[in-house]
């Protein structure tokens, strides 16, 4: 042990000078301003209002907070079942042997890198116009329209996963590659069947990817933004409103109007979602132990 | 894989077979990603009236190759796509070289701090981009670090690489978590220091990590908005995401919708032909090292 | 590893060809933070018209474009940090509110190069009542908020004259109707902009800053728009996809693609769906009509523009001032006008463009300004229930009693 102390210290140095000279100060900065009124994020604190916890309970009593808290529970646990076990059934298939793989591989992660403001202006100007939609039928048959308040939000997430499975099969790929094709031979030997194998071998091998994955999602869940703001052109929608869009409401103002703004009450929101982040990452952490496991 | 290369012939076939369910799903799945963003490539060439009157794909006048012209001939294309590649390049591998021996350290050893330095990053990537952003710049700013070229282009680097530690060294964790201990033990009854250790044996092994990561990054820093956009003091300096976004902007405010996504495809091929490319090359690299060490 | 470092090595390499271009002289210049993006015909207008001051006055002008978002975002913050910025632009409103404490008074500069002589005196008032009484912004690029028309299906309907009360509104929706046409659309992004109009007649724009800020839903005008917008709704003045219409569907598909008679919007409009209308369209403008029982007529509108201001901190303010000037008198503003089919500052410049001749006797006849979907945007908190619930009383799926109530509950 001894010997490896030098070498923590060596390697976690360079990583911490780059994390204290990005993020200290803009996060000390960001827990305080939470605690003021201040019109704007880069006003000088002679400019702050001492409120307390004022920003805290103003969002308690916001009814648009709790909606936008609850589309994002929504987007995170729907959402993240939805793109995670796709992403894990891919991620399987791929890993089985099928030809093409490299193929499929990069067509499923094309999403990814296409630019989102054209895919969201393709999924609702062509796949849920309400004229000539690739799923109107769909929505025919119930005698709605995809993009109406009532449907707007399961229309979001259908285009948001779309997008997202790509990224997070390619975490479980790599994770299911590292496990090596020697525990799939030597049970297969012992006569174990492809959903036997997936079972026993490869589930409890994950465990450390499924953790990787579920904070990923947290993060990116939690930053849901930029689709919302496509979903909703200008002027924020209830049906797709994320705390990260309130939060930007309450920063920058919202739409063509001017409206007061508090910096503060934003600071507020990013400590909120930054705790929620710890939570789920400390919950993977404690149920998903995956130290006992090695390969 | 390649033990199953040697399979005779009929035991493939049956393997193959098997394989039919899994099959039918990629390849609907596929097809219907091609389905969306071949309507996305068809915009790209048909006129804005044919988009919103729900006629993309059937060209009833033609094929509008004028758009890519307009589109290209708007943005100073070659300077963005190389500052792109400048700033991309550098920070993903100053990122590895940075967060692998970092996740290593944490995923590996108990010492006070650990838990704290985890979470610690964990809760920075939680908090919102604008919170980090708007406050560095101008503490920055009033150093005078954005006023020339290339300081401002160092500035840019060294927040690319900082904003993304957390996430990179995040990532790698689980990667090195459950490696086995027994390759650590066996490399110090040979007498090979902890830190060469890390870079020959431990660092090769987590090398699907090392490739899926890079990917994300790269394609993250590829696409970097916010950072660059309020960083990047002048046009000269601007990265792929600031242009496009500029493009998509001026296109969607003048209702050019057909230019739009023809903006749109001319940044997503060459960045497209760059993720196919790095992949392998990262791939091809790190096994090369791998074996050499 | 060894590949990683050859790699990162060759990086610095080519960084370092880069390195020396974006060095600045230090002579007289006038830094130009430009709201567009220069790609957009507004932008090229201003680079060519730029350049054309230099070489006249001999000026240089350091011109970024930041656009939209790089404006709005990141000026503040680059004024907070001392950076040199003269001259920036963006919406009258914002300018004024957001940027407040970076302004340059301009009622000197005004009166030395007499600028006021030949601008809008509308607009002038309306940049010194956002300054708080003085002249601190100089507006260009005017707009404003009305129905727009199709000539075409006006006259097949055979509605001779625009409507100016609601019930001329509601017997031109009926000639609509009759002719197989849809009166009326909208897209999510403008819904607020119709509740806003229409409370906007009713109780003036303080009265709607007064509903929305003090959540008081239970205002007679807010039932009697509720009321109004139920009746256009049964009556099926609406289209169909009113409620599912994301931005810009309904203005390039029904309203450019012909077959929807009407649309609430800015001037910006036809340039907007210039490519989906054609070269055919014909557009007719008519002013919000007048509601019964309303306080104000369609001499009430909201209208607006951009503006120019100086960097209080500027030490080239009189220069940045000439600058300003050339761009929004004679050449460079009919250029910008013509460019982006745009409404001229310039008072002399008489001849708006062909697509905005219907325009031109609205914004001649309106005398009083409201701001954006006059205020009805104004508290964030409650703006998202009200593009909501008239989304949906526009769609016709709730009436005008759950209106009101929805609006209480999201009100709490």
């Amino acid at each position: 042990m001894k010997r490896n102390k030098g070498m923590i210290v060596a390697f976690l140095t360079p990583a911490l000078i780059f994390f204290v000279a990005t993020f200290v100060y803009p996060i000390i900065r960001t827990v305080m301003m939470s605690f003021f009124k201040i019109e704007n994020v880069v006003d000088s604190i002679g400019k702050w209002q001492f409120t307390g916890l004022a920003n805290y309970i103003k969002l308690l009593q916001t009814p648009i907070f709790h909606t936008a808290l609850l589309n994002l529970l929504k987007i995170w646990l729907y959402g993240g079942i939805i793109v995670m076990t796709l992403a894990l059934l891919f991620a399987v298939i791929l890993t089985n042997g099928i030809k093409g793989k490299k193929f499929f591989r990069a067509v499923i992660y094309l999403p990814n890198i296409v630019s989102a403001v054209a895919l969201a202006v393709m999924w609702q100007q062509f796949v849920f116009s309400n004229q000539f939609g690739l799923f109107k039928p769909f929505a025919d048959m119930g005698g709605w329209a995809w993009l109406d308040p009532e449907h707007k939000f399961l229309s979001l997430l259908i285009a948001y996963c779309f997008g997202m499975v790509g990224y997070h099969m390619l975490i479980f790929l790599s994770g299911i590659e590292r496990i090596g094709g020697e525990y799939y031979e030597a049970s297969r030997i012992d006569g174990a069947s492809r959903v036997a194998q997936f079972r026993y071998i490869t589930l409890p091998l994950l465990k450390g990817v499924f953790k990787t994955n579920i904070t990923m999602w947290s993060i990116t869940s939690v930053g849901f933004f930029v689709w919302s703001q496509l979903f909703s052109t200008v002027t924020t929608d209830t049906t797709v409103i994320t705390p990260m869009v309130y939060l930007y409401n309450q920063t920058f103002g919202s739409g063509n109007s001017v409206t007061e703004r508090n910096a503060g009450l934003g600071a507020a929101i990013g400590i909120i979602l930054a705790i929620f982040v710890v939570i789920v990452f400390w919950v993977c952490n404690r149920t998903l132990k995956d130290d006992e496991l090695e390969f | 894989m390649s033990k199953q290369r040697k399979l005779p012939s009929h035991d493939r076939l049956r393997q193959q077979a098997a394989l039919l369910p899994g099959y039918v799903i990629i390849i609907a799945w596929v097809i219907f990603t091609f389905i969306l963003l071949g309507w996305v490539f068809c915009a790209s060439l048909s006129t804005t009236q044919e988009i919103f009157q729900g006629q993309v794909g059937l060209f009833p006048s033609g094929l509008h190759f004028e758009n890519y012209a307009k589109a290209w001939s708007s943005q100073n294309v070659s300077t963005i796509f190389a500052n792109s590649l400048v700033y991309s390049l550098i920070s993903c591998a100053a990122l590895i070289l940075i967060c692998a021996p970092c996740a290593y350290v944490l995923s590996r050893f108990k010492f006070t701090g650990n838990m704290a330095i985890q979470n610690g990053f964990v809760a920075a990537m939680g908090v919102p981009v604008a919170m980090i952003v708007l406050p560095l710049f101008c503490v920055i700013a009033q150093m005078h670090l954005v006023d020339n070229g290339i300081r401002n282009r160092l500035v840019l680097i060294f927040l690319y690489i900082g904003i993304n530690v957390p996430y990179t060294t995040i990532f790698l964790l689980t990667f090195f978590s459950n490696l086995s201990r027994s390759f650590e033990e066996a490399a110090a009854i040979d007498g090979c220091p902890p830190t060469k250790t890390f870079w020959q044996i431990m660092f090769p092994m987590a090398q699907p990590g090392i490739i899926t990561v890079t990917i994300f990054n790269f394609i993250n820093i590829w696409n970097e908005y916010f950072l660059s956009l309020i960083f990047a003091n002048s046009d000269t300096m601007r990265p792929v995401a600031v242009g496009l976004f500029s493009m998509i902007n001026s296109m969607k405010y003048t209702g050019d919708w057909s230019g739009m996504f023809a903006a749109v495809v001319i940044v997503f091929l060459p960045t497209f032909l760059l993720y196919i490319f790095l992949s392998e090359k990262i791939i091809a690299g790190i096994t090369a090292g791998g074996v050499k060490g | 590893m060894k590949k990683i470092l050859a790699l990162a090595l060759a990086c610095v390499l080519v960084l370092g060809l880069f390195a020396g271009c974006g060095a600045k002289s230090d002579s007289a210049k006038v830094v130009y933070w430009s709201m567009w993006e220069s790609t957009e015909p507004q932008g090229k207008a201003i680079a060519e018209s730029v350049k054309a001051f230099t070489e006249k006055t001999g000026i240089q002008v350091d011109l970024q474009f930041k656009g939209r978002s790089g404006i709005r975002d990141g000026l503040l913050p680059a004024l907070t940090a001392n950076q040199v910025i003269d001259v920036f632009d963006e919406d009258i409103d914002r300018v004024n509110n957001d940027f407040k404490d970076y302004l340059l008074d301009l009622e000197e500069l005004n009166k030395k190069y007499d600028y006021e002589k030949t601008a809008v005196a509308g607009l002038m008032d309306a940049c010194r009542v956002a300054g708080n009484g003085t002249l601190k912004t100089i507006p260009y690029q005017p707009n404003v908020f009305a129905f727009f028309y199709n000539q075409k299906i006006f006259d097949e309907a055979g509605i001779t004259a625009a409507p100016t009360t609601w019930d001329e509104l509601l017997d031109a929706c009926a000639k609509i109707k009759a002719v197989g046409y849809i009166p009326i659309t909208c897209d999510d992004a403008y819904i607020t902009c119709m509740i806003g109009y229409h409370l906007g007649r009713l109780v003036g724009e303080e009265g709607v800053r007064d509903i929305v800020n003090n959540n008081k839903w239970d205002d007679p005008a807010v039932a009697q728009f509720a009321a109004d917008y139920a009746e256009l709704a049964s009556l099926g003045y609406f289209s169909p996809n009113v409620a599912s219409n994301a931005w810009p569907a309904g203005q390039n598909t029904e309203l450019a693609g012909g077959k929807v008679g009407m649309y609430l919007n800015g001037s910006w409009l036809p340039n907007e769906v210039k490519d989906t209308a054609g070269p055919d369209f014909q557009w007719g403008c008519f002013s919000y009509p007048a509601v019964d029982g309303g306080v104000n007529g369609p001499e009430t509108c909201n209208y607006g523009a951009q503006v120019y201001a100086i960097n209080k901190n500027s030490k080239v303010s009189d220069e940045a001032f000439q600058l300003i000037q050339f761009l929004t008198k004679g050449e460079a503003d009919k250029k910008l006008s013509e460019y982006s089919v745009g409404i001229p500052a310039d008072t002399t410049n008489t001849e708006w463009p062909a697509l905005l001749s219907g325009v031109k006797p609205v914004m001649d006849s309106v005398s009083v300004r409201w701001s954006w979907a006059v205020g009805v945007e104004s508290n964030v908190d409650i703006t998202p229930a009200i593009k909501e619930n008239t989304l949906k009383l526009c769609g016709g799926s709730i009436t005008a009693d759950e209106f009101i109530q929805n609006m209480k509950n999201a009100a709490g």
